[in-house]
């Protein structure tokens, strides 16, 4: 994965947190790696595919899921595990969909999305069953800690990180 | 005024239905999906329906042209992450009347459905 991809998607976290947050997210180092080695407590993936193919991830401690779920909706600690689920997946949908339009020009066929998918439980990992790469970016917020995680190739091709 | 909101995330409809309220809009139904807001639209006298993209069963793209298919003009706002130019001329060419890209400030849901609803009653 070529580093300066990441680049649309922290575009899209920063957009998403002060937007719809309220808050600014910051971002430290990036560093590749095969699987989640940070783990966190749930995660929500979703697919880009077309004229680019990969996975998006948002990886939260629950407290950090929980609190964004509240800021979106308004709400004090009163939402379900059922809307902490729906939350980070939407959030997810969010960031791929913002990032992806900044990868196309206009007259190239749109990155389609598929629906987000979200796993949760202590310390899983997120690993692909080829050798490609993430790319991970740890952030902190006034909402807490959470990465994004990104593997990405234009064009459809996968080129191997090894 | 009737106001549906489709949106396969419940959150994001609870975020859209706040924003509405806010505005004043008391009397909002919700569909998770292109399919059930297909059937809404067609069976409810709707003032305006707020619109996802990307949902299970049938998109709001496919939704919105089998909307306009059936003859009906009520006004559609599509709510998307689809921010691509060429996306957002595809939704206006199937009968689109405005367009949202997430991620939203609650104010933009009011000033483009009452823009919106401005224009339909001219």
């Amino acid at each position: 994965m070529k580093v300066e991809f990441i680049n649309p998607f922290i575009e899209s976290v920063h957009k998403l947190f002060t937007t719809m947050l309220g808050c600014e997210a910051k971002r430290a180092d990036a560093k590749l790696t095969r699987v989640s080695d940070n783990p966190r407590q749930i995660t929500a993936l979703i697919g880009l595919s077309g004229t680019a193919r990969g996975t998006v991830a948002l990886s939260f401690p629950m407290e950090t899921a929980v609190a964004m779920a509240n800021r979106l909706l308004g709400a004090d600690n009163t939402v379900s595990d059922d809307s902490v689920s729906d939350a980070v997946g939407e959030l997810v949908n969010i960031v791929a969909g913002g990032a992806k339009a900044m990868f196309c020009t206009e007259s190239s066929v749109p990155i389609d999305l598929s629906l987000p998918n979200v796993i949760r439980g202590e310390r899983h990992t997120v690993e692909f069953p080829s050798d490609a790469m993430w790319l991970d970016v740890p952030f902190t917020s006034d909402l807490g800690p959470f990465n994004l995680r990104v593997a990405f190739e234009m064009n459809g091709r996968k080129r191997r990180d090894n | 005024m009737k106001v549906l909101v489709v949106d396969d995330s419940a959150v994001m409809r609870k975020v859209i239905i706040g924003a509405l309220s806010q505005a004043g809009f008391n009397d909002i139904c919700q569909a998770a999906d292109g399919q059930e807001a297909v059937t809404k639209v067609m069976a409810g006298d709707y003032g305006i329906v707020l619109m996802d993209w990307n949902m299970p069963n049938m998109s709001g793209l496919d939704a919105l042209k089998a909307i306009r298919t059936n003859k009906s003009k009520v006004p559609i706002i599509m709510v998307t992450t689809e921010a691509e130019k060429s996306r957002i001329i595809d939704a206006l060419k199937a009968g689109a009347n405005n367009y949202i890209i997430k991620p939203f400030k609650p104010e933009t849901i009011a000033s483009k459905v009452g823009e919106v609803l401005a224009k339909a009653s001219v």
